[in-house]
């Protein structure tokens, strides 16, 4: 290479305005906790009682573990069966609210919608309304985590086709394909790893909000908890939480070694 | 439309992978039914139910006494997902160094700041609520700290992750300069990660406001409490407006949220020459 007699202009020194945003945040957080009656007094002055609190989850009992470890495989099927109504439901709108593929104007903005609508509830809410409606059970409890997290399947799907590589579409454009051959010979082959992963996510996730449904009537371990918890029957409480938090971190183990697995 | 499609395979039929795992989900759909206690026919039945449920909603006429009282239990559930999240987010600042296994000061350290991240994460916020809840009392504190810790979970794990995929190149050209070890996490690895940080910031914030509006069911503060209330004693012409409230202010944070990822992560940057 020649000598580089041509020295390119620095880039001008880029403004730090670290001190600026960090003081209005800090401002806003002293609002916000002024407006919430926060005191931090609270946690100084009652500490000894909080940590006499946390103390009286010392002695867990198992007695009752089998009876428990049902409700906890009831919260992994409420779990499962949510995810499978999720995939399948996010499968079908996803390739509509794709920008690229998307037939027309009106389904991506109706597929898109649709998908905003069923994210924006909360899954606790949604159990909330389907166990007033339905009456108590893990089913209604499914069917929430279903509705809610399709709006997440859906919108991951169809980010994934959107960043599916323009060739692909092209070439079967080019021979000619319609809507569902493009989705069956570029789009979902391309994205199939992708949607293993965020499927493996979602299922994850549910199990995890399975967990609390029981709070609102829906089924699983939730109910055992919010009893004991009710009772002030803190041994039953803590062997409860023990197991959720193991039983979620193996999970968690799983999930992610089947996800390195499938990279 | 031209179907029935053939499979991209080369015999034109369905790979056996796939073969394989639709079977087992569905051997396992049919195991796990009795669990869930599924029954299509008594779903069918409850069809009824579920639209005079929804019909009842719309029944009455909103009460329109009731607005002033929904915005200011809205305005908490929504102050207490941003100081949640603005606490969650500065303290995953440090953990998540200390939890990165190439900026973590020892590989212990770094193990077992994982381990506490994935226990505050193994529990939803609602199960932290009602703990904390029981622990020091009613109201937005408790919720606020229940989010929080779950947030820092999230937000410290994604932040170790975006500090370990950090290219070393940054790193290895600042220690040349003989830069202390701090100095090559403050100006190589931390501006490597903060714009995937960011985007997760604003991941957790959007989740963050799901989450404040239910934890009122536990007594946790916010729009939840108005929320379990109208249910329980058949006000349901008030629950709409609650839904209706909820669904509008997730959908705003939603957009703006997109908007703000959209400029940051790729129209923010400093472009050379441009």
């Amino acid at each position: 290479m020649a000598a580089n007699t041509h020295v390119p202009p620095l880039p001008p020194r880029p403004r730090n305005l670290f001190s600026l945003w960090g003081t209005l945040t800090l401002g806003l957080a002293w609002l916000i906790a002024v407006h919430l009656e926060i005191s931090p007094k609270t946690l100084i002055y009652g500490w000894q009682d909080i940590l006499e609190y946390f103390g009286r989850y010392g002695s867990p009992d198992f007695s009752q573990t089998p009876e428990y470890l049902k409700l906890m495989l009831e919260t992994i099927a409420m779990g499962f069966w949510g995810t499978v109504f999720a995939f399948i439901v996010g499968f079908l709108i996803a390739p509509f609210a794709a920008r690229n593929l998307s037939p027309k104007a009106w389904t991506y903005n109706l597929a898109r919608e649709v998908l905003n609508f069923m994210r924006a509830v909360p899954d606790v809410l949604l159990a909330l309304i389907f166990v007033a409606s339905l009456g108590l059970g893990p089913l209604p409890g499914a069917l929430a985590l279903g509705v809610h997290t399709a709006g997440f399947l859906g919108k991951f799907f169809a980010e994934s086709l959107e960043r599916v590589d323009r060739g692909r579409y092209e070439a079967l454009d080019a021979v000619g394909a319609g809507f569902s051959q493009k989705l069956m010979y570029a789009g979902w082959p391309s994205i199939l790893r992708e949607m293993s992963g965020y499927t493996l996510y979602i299922l994850d996730r549910n199990i995890r909000t399975g967990a609390v449904l029981g709070l609102v009537g829906a089924g699983g371990i939730g109910i055992a908890l919010y009893d004991t918890l009710r009772m002030f029957d803190y041994d039953q409480s803590a062997a409860l939480l023990i197991l959720m938090i193991v039983t979620i971190m193996l999970l968690d183990r799983l999930s992610s070694l089947i996800r390195s697995k499938l990279q | 439309m031209s179907l029935p499609l053939r499979w991209p395979t080369p015999d034109g039929l369905p790979p056996r992978a796939l073969w394989v795992t639709v079977g087992g989900v569905l051997l396992l759909l049919v195991l796990s039914a009795p669990l869930v206690e599924f029954n299509p026919l008594f779903l069918l039945g409850k069809l009824d139910d579920m639209g005079s449920f929804v019909l009842r909603m719309f029944e009455k006429a909103p009460p329109l006494d009731y607005l002033p009282q929904l915005g200011q239990k809205m305005l908490e559930t929504l102050e207490m997902a941003v100081l949640a999240t603005l606490i969650a987010t500065a303290l995953s600042l440090p953990i998540g160094i200390l939890a990165a296994r190439n900026a973590t000061p020892h590989p212990l350290v770094g193990q077992i700041m994982r381990d506490v991240l994935s226990f505050f994460r193994a529990l939803p916020e609602l199960v932290w609520a009602l703990v904390f809840v029981s622990a020091i009392g009613l109201g937005p504190f408790p919720g606020v700290l229940a989010i929080a810790v779950v947030s820092l979970g999230f937000m410290a794990k994604f932040f170790a992750e975006a500090i370990e995929v950090t290219d070393t190149g940054p790193v290895e050209g600042i220690a040349a300069t003989g830069a202390s070890r701090m100095q090559v996490r403050l100006f190589a690895m931390l501006p490597q990660a903060l714009p995937d940080f960011v985007g997760t910031l604003l991941y957790v914030l959007d989740h963050n406001i799901r989450a404040a509006t239910v934890l009122g069911i536990v007594g946790a503060g916010g729009i939840g409490f108005d929320l379990i209330n109208s249910i329980r004693y058949f006000e349901f012409e008030r629950l709409i407006v609650i839904l209706l409230a909820i669904y509008l202010a997730v959908t705003l944070v939603d957009r703006l949220s997109d908007r703000l990822r959209d400029r940051i992560i790729i129209g923010g940057g400093y472009r050379h020459g441009s």
